[in-house]
């Protein structure tokens, strides 16, 4: 116990950690009772359907709303009591990435270069990573929305925080733009090791994005689930399209003692990549007629409407 | 403090790169150029009227006119006697002014003389009084008829007629007449000297007396002191040739002038300025959601708030020091003469400061109602998050409360609205109170039986209040 508690720290230290935290706006219960920890190195996804309240968690990580109950540390400094420790760690987008549009991107940045101690060489760099390095001395009035998003991202950036907290970054952004901020933010973790919680109701995204998902709905946590790279652990999801169904399951159960739901429209197996040769191999012996084998995702989406039941909203 | 520091200088640069803030300063530069075209067009109006005025000179037949119109008067049976007595002498003093070819309108001192032969005449004085009066008068000789009344006074002091005191404060004025020549001729430079004389007069005979000239009241001893620095600092400026604010056009001074309106119209202009910057400090930053901007930054937000503030002080001071300095560059460069002598007594001595001390001061003094209105356009821009209300009830209160303060100060005659912060605005007044204002955008509306310090006081308090406000609300209100 003691051991594998250790071993957890050394390899990442826990960056933001949420403890039992809730909010009411009147009578209504927004956030209830929901505690979860992001660590080092790590892209941590935050499901829900609109109005579930992610937005309200972030903003009282940021302290822009005050919580009811609960604590919140980041990097170990209670976001309350030590204000401005906690906040050293932490680079923000929170709702629109909004910025003075009467000032050039380059000097929106330099404020906050002031204020967080940030030379003009790293002003550069950042606007190198999120390429807009050419466009940086036209006003923000006349930039575009992806533009503006990642001028926002550019801002968080530039004190290199431990974390970023970002909320639904991907709005506005065209496929080319979601797949750099993605690329950008799996860097960003997987290289420099920040923290990254990121809120978003597009589960592809996120699905691509995130090492770890929490599902959030009504202000409850539904569901954590860890985003796992199946090739790595040898398990594989698949689905098989044959023409003799009744007799496809017959032989799977039989031979390679799998349970299956039969109600569905397409077998679908969890197997380790191993064996799909062999099971193969023994459908086409048996000539089931077989149309199609297709490797399957576990995807968010089953995680998704799994714990949201539908993914009905509160509205 | 560093970090307050920062937040300071982002909060100026910020400000400073808003297109508003360029227009307003404009803005407020057009009013010291308008200042000066109001002034300039002053003059060249008054420089108009003299030529039709001057055109009028034929003494003798106007004084014939006048006397005709008299007599034409007299046959009306309805007038009284009196009225009828005061014709008649002054149809004689016409004759007299004639058969002794004596412009009884060139000058003051002659027109006293005509004056005073008439009476000794009605009186049966003798002829040796009026044959010693009609001399001086011929002699054309401004210093004998001073040497005459000097003598006249000395005369009536013997007698006992007046005491010691009035005695010493005649002297004081007839040298002061001996000296410049007062009453002399009628230049334009006589109106003014005239005045202060009969101002000085007036002051001495109330001190002397001990009751006020104006409304017969006692005098309090402040108000005796008043009426005792008011004779000095008369003397003081005719000896110095300082004319008071308003006789500017008749002296051709017109830089006082300038030098008056220009104070008040650009620090109407500075605060109109300085409540459209403080009613978007907070607001517009929510409005434009880079509230979060700062919020996010590891400052606490009084530090945030702070820094907003200290960043709308900082350009009231800085802008009234550059219109200060601008006003004395205009006064010098645009108009002829000194510019506006501030006179105060001190330890019994009249001392004076001049145009650029004087500037730089009044306007800081003006600076303080509007600093007070700024804070309180904050506290609003920062408790409503509405840009909208924070500058419209500024700029309301900032231009109504003079208007409000004249009419509670008219109808409610109790001693708590002294307390009333817009009752003790007028800190200007107060600093300098022998200023005479030719235009005041906040009006003489205010009780001024307070002291300045008292009113420091209140605006203090007031301003404690705002700023325990403004931060309480910004504080503990989510940033939603």
């Amino acid at each position: 116990m003691l051991l594998e508690k250790g071993m957890r720290l050394k390899m990442a230290n826990t960056i933001l950690e949420i403890k039992n935290l809730s909010k009411s706006f009147g009578k209504r219960k927004v956030i209830d009772n929901i505690s979860l920890e992001v660590k080092e190195g790590e892209v941590y996804g935050f499901l829900g359907p609109n109005g579930s309240g992610k937005t309200t968690t972030i903003k009282m990580i940021l302290r822009l709303i005050d919580n009811d109950g609960g604590e919140i540390k980041v990097n170990g400094y209670d976001t309350k009591k030590q204000f401005e420790k906690a906040m050293e760690y932490i680079g923000a987008i929170v709702e629109n990435p909004d910025m003075y549009k009467y000032m050039t991107g380059r000097d929106n940045l330099k404020l906050h270069a002031r204020i967080r101690n940030v030379d003009s060489k790293r002003i550069d760099e950042v606007l190198d990573l999120v390429g807009l390095k050419d466009r940086a001395d036209e006003k923000v009035g006349k930039y575009s929305l992806g533009m503006k998003q990642r001028l926002g991202l550019a801002l968080t950036l530039l004190h290199k925080p431990k974390i970023l907290v970002l909320d639904e970054p991907t709005n506005g952004l065209d496929p080319a733009g979601i797949k750099q901020l993605r690329d950008i933010l799996k860097e960003i973790a997987h290289n420099d090791g920040v923290a990254v919680f990121v809120s978003s109701h597009i589960l592809s995204e996120m699905q691509l994005m995130c090492d770890k998902v929490a599902v959030l709905d009504n202000g409850k946590i539904v569901k954590t689930e860890e985003i796992t790279n199946d090739e790595e652990s040898g398990i594989e999801n698949i689905e098989i399209r044959v023409n003799n169904k009744e007799k496809a399951i017959e032989i799977l159960k039989d031979k390679f003692n799998m349970e299956l739901k039969t109600q569905s429209k397409h077998i679908e197996i969890t197997t380790s990549v191993v064996q799909i040769p062999s099971i193969v191999k023994e459908l086409a012996i048996n000539d089931v007629g077989i149309r199609a084998i297709v490797p399957k995702e576990h995807t968010l989406e089953d995680i998704f409407f799994d714990a949201t039941k539908g993914g009905r909203g509160n509205e | 403090m560093n970090k307050i520091y920062k937040l300071f200088i982002n909060e100026n640069i910020k400000t400073w790169k808003k297109f508003a803030t360029k227009l307003l300063i404009v803005i407020v530069l057009l009013a010291l150029i308008g200042s000066m075209g109001l002034v300039k067009f002053i003059k060249y109006m008054n420089g108009r009227n003299d030529i039709t005025y001057n055109s009028a000179t034929d003494w003798k037949t106007s004084a014939k006119e006048e006397k005709q119109n008299l007599s034409e008067a007299i046959q009306n049976d309805v007038l009284d006697k009196q009225l009828i007595e005061s014709y008649k002498a002054q149809i004689e003093k016409i004759d007299m002014a004639l058969e002794e070819n004596i412009n009884p309108y060139s000058s003051y001192w002659k027109s006293e003389l005509l004056n005073q032969i008439l009476e000794a005449k009605m009186n049966n004085l003798g002829n040796n009084v009026v044959q010693e009066l009609t001399q001086v008068l011929k002699s054309d000789d401004y210093t004998k008829y001073i040497e005459f009344e000097k003598d006249k006074v000395k005369k009536s002091l013997e007698k006992k007629d007046i005491t010691q005191q009035e005695y010493n404060d005649k002297i004081i004025i007839l040298d002061l007449k001996a000296k410049k020549e007062i009453g002399k001729t009628e230049e334009d430079k006589q109106y003014w000297q005239t005045y202060l004389i009969s101002k000085i007069e007036n002051a001495q005979s109330s001190v002397r007396t001990g009751v006020d000239y104006k409304n017969n009241n006692v005098l309090t001893l402040e108000e005796k002191q008043k009426y005792e620095e008011e004779v000095l600092i008369g003397i003081y400026s005719i000896e110095n040739d300082i004319a008071p604010l308003e006789f500017a056009d008749s002296t051709g001074n017109y830089r006082i002038m300038f030098e008056s309106i220009a104070t008040g119209f650009v620090m109407a202009m500075i605060g109109i300025f300085a409540i459209i910057i403080a009613g978007g400090v907070i607001s517009t930053e929510h409005s434009s959601g880079t509230i979060k901007f700062w919020a996010l930054t590891p400052n606490k937000r009084w530090k945030i708030l702070l820094s907003k503030t200290l960043s709308v002080m900082f350009y009231i001071v800085t802008l009234t020091l550059i219109m200060a300095i601008l006003t004395v560059i205009c006064g010098e460069l645009f108009f002829e003469g000194n510019g506006t002598q501030y006179m105060y007594v001190k330890d019994g001595t009249v001392t004076s400061i001049g145009s650029l001390l004087l500037m730089i001061e009044l306007y800081f003094a003006k600076s303080i109602p509007v600093i007070i209105f700024a804070l309180f356009a904050i506290m609003i821009s920062t408790v409503t998050r509405n840009t909208a209300v924070a500058v419209s009830f500024g700029v309301a209160t900032y231009i109504g409360n003079g208007i409000a303060m004249a009419i509670i100060n008219q109808f409610i005659k109790k001693d708590w609205v002294k307390f009333i912060p817009f009752n003790n605005l007028n800190i200007a007044d107060k600093i300098f109170p022998n200023m005479t204002n030719m235009m005041s955008m906040t009006g003489n509306n205010y009780a001024t039986s307070t002291s300045l310090w008292f009113s420091l006081g209140v605006l203090g308090v007031c301003a404690v209040l705002m700023i325990v406000t403004m931060h309480d609300s910004f504080n503990h209100k989510d940033i939603i």
